[in-house]
């Protein structure tokens, strides 16, 4: 289908979703978050796609919301268009899904990368949180996501002052997994991708769910469902096939089944 | 600029490069709040103009820059630095961009230094990329001596340049660093007589101007980056630098012309 507020593309076995609002830095309006869940919903139905990239271009991954649109609006406005809970199916996708960040990743668009399975920053990335100048603050999981990677006082840091963070203090908190030159962030994050697309896709998709489990669940509950999915996989033909290529030396070729 | 305000910072730029000239030599270009600000503007020009490919800071008269002006501190309305947050606030939100900008810009800086470089003037010599200077300049740290701690960079830049020997040296005695010295550390990258600075200044200067923009830029990208991280994290960040260069015009008229070159032999 056609999108208005982003760009897809479906280069098998990975895909590429772009922001595309350039002229207003990719601002996260409803219609554009529901653009990208949309897309990713379709991309998790499509068999062809094993790993996906999200990105904002070149020059900036996502520079918040749109103010201009939210200035005047009251909460039970802001309850009924139920902007925070349009994410709910980017969170649910299951598959690899790599951020790839150039430029600004913030408010909303920082709360959008950190959704993401590893982050890929250009040297020009920036993320925060800039919410609390506003007299608000996130409310797409900012505050939750934040402290389960970057730890409390860094999650405090940047929710209470406000203040962004260069892709290299990013990766030093371990929100970026590599800094990269800025015009080398989508296509290294495409490659890994690509890595991830050679992989077993229903290993991929029980290994993501189990680490994801991790942040809601306590370590005996975490354990218990990595232990069965664990278990489940010997029940799949790429399990047998991973071994026994393993065994006789050569490249396994990955099925989904 | 309006007229009848003082030109504290002189800017000229001429066949690529931007020279940025100190300009109160009555002061020793001591910088006080209208430099801080008109330096500012002329570093952040020089970073945006694409009409500067080099750039170049330089001082009027016998110095490069004395460093901050302590005279008018304590007169003349504080200068902007009445109280000691005020001078932590200087050093945050006026000199640290500035010296960041110098050294993140995308193009080659190189510090002219035709005298002393002190204080903060000494941070300004540092950031930059590359110095020149003559047999009278001298580096100074002399913040000790009036009971203040190294500022502007120094106590991060010094130590990487020429260990933390020669930089607690200067830091803790608060005397200069003669520009001979400098060059025998390797601060200072050469050394010329004060009536051949300009035009080995301009000389290199012009050199740079014709050399790959981009190919610079990466290089002064992969150097601060190399500067912040590990030797496996900076050759990683290398390699994806030497790709996008790679399949850069610059790299295929790079080779044409190599090729070229030797084909004529």
């Amino acid at each position: 289908m056609g999108y208005e507020f982003i760009t897809v593309d479906v280069e098998p076995p990975i895909a590429t979703v772009t922001l595309n609002r350039p002229k207003v830095l990719n601002a996260l309006s409803p219609e554009l978050v529901g653009e990208v869940n949309q897309a990713l919903r379709e991309l998790d139905a499509d068999e062809r796609v094993r790993a996906v990239v999200l990105t904002g271009g070149a020059k900036v991954f996502a520079a918040g919301a749109d103010i201009g649109d939210m200035a005047e609006r009251t909460a039970v406005e802001q309850l009924s268009r139920d902007q925070t809970g349009r994410w709910v199916g980017i969170a649910a996708f299951t598959k690899p899904l790599i951020g790839a960040v150039n430029g600004y990743a913030l408010g909303g668009g920082c709360e959008l990368a950190l959704m993401c399975d590893m982050i890929i920053a250009g040297d020009s990335a920036r993320f925060g949180q800039p919410e609390i100048n506003l007299g608000i603050i996130p409310g797409a999981g900012g505050t939750q996501r934040w402290p389960r990677t970057a730890g409390k006082y860094a999650a405090m840091e940047a929710v209470l002052t406000g203040a962004a963070i260069t892709a290299t203090r990013a990766k030093e908190l371990g929100i970026a997994n590599k800094v990269v030159p800025a015009e080398m962030t989508i296509e290294v994050a495409k490659r890994i991708a690509r890595q991830l697309a050679e992989k077993a896709p229903l290993a991929l998709r029980m290994a993501k769910e189990a680490v994801l489990k991790a942040f809601e669940s306590p370590l005996a509950e975490g354990l218990v469902a990595e232990r069965k999915s664990f278990y489940f996989l010997f029940s799949t033909e790429d399990q047998k096939e991973g071994m026994r290529a393993f065994l006789e030396k050569r490249k396994a070729v990955f099925k989904g089944r | 600029m309006a007229t009848g305000v003082e030109e504290h910072v002189i800017v000229h730029v001429h066949d690529g490069v931007g020279l940025i000239r100190l300009n109160k030599p009555e002061r020793m270009n001591a910088i006080g709040a209208l430099m801080r600000k008109q330096l500012s503007d002329a570093i952040k020009q020089a970073e945006r103009d694409d009409a500067v490919r080099v750039v170049v800071l330089t001082g009027s008269g016998r110095a490069f820059c004395s460093g901050a002006d302590v005279t008018e501190m304590v007169t003349e309305g504080g200068g902007g630095m009445r109280t000691s947050e005020d001078v932590g606030n200087v050093l945050r939100n006026e000199y640290m961009p500035m010296l960041t900008r110098l050294r993140t810009m995308p193009k080659p800086v190189i510090a002219a230094m035709n005298g002393p470089a002190a204080g903060i003037g000494a941070s300004y010599a540092l950031a930059c990329d590359i110095r020149i200077a003559t047999p009278e300049a001298y580096l100074l740290e002399a913040f000790v001596n009036i009971g203040l701690a190294p500022d502007g960079g120094v106590s991060w830049l010094l130590p990487r340049m020429a260990g933390t020997g020669v930089a607690y040296e200067m830091f803790f005695t608060g005397k200069p660093l003669s520009a001979v010295d400098a060059h025998r550390l390797g601060i200072v990258n050469r050394l010329v007589p004060a009536d051949r600075l300009e035009a080995e200044v301009r000389e290199l200067a012009n050199h740079l101007v014709t050399q790959p923009r981009q190919a610079m830029a990466a290089a002064k990208r992969a150097v601060n980056h190399a500067l912040e991280s590990s030797f496996e994290e900076a050759l990683e960040f290398e390699s994806y630098l030497q790709e996008s260069q790679a399949w850069s015009p610059e790299f295929a008229e790079g080779v044409q012309a190599f090729l070229a070159r030797r084909t004529k032999k």
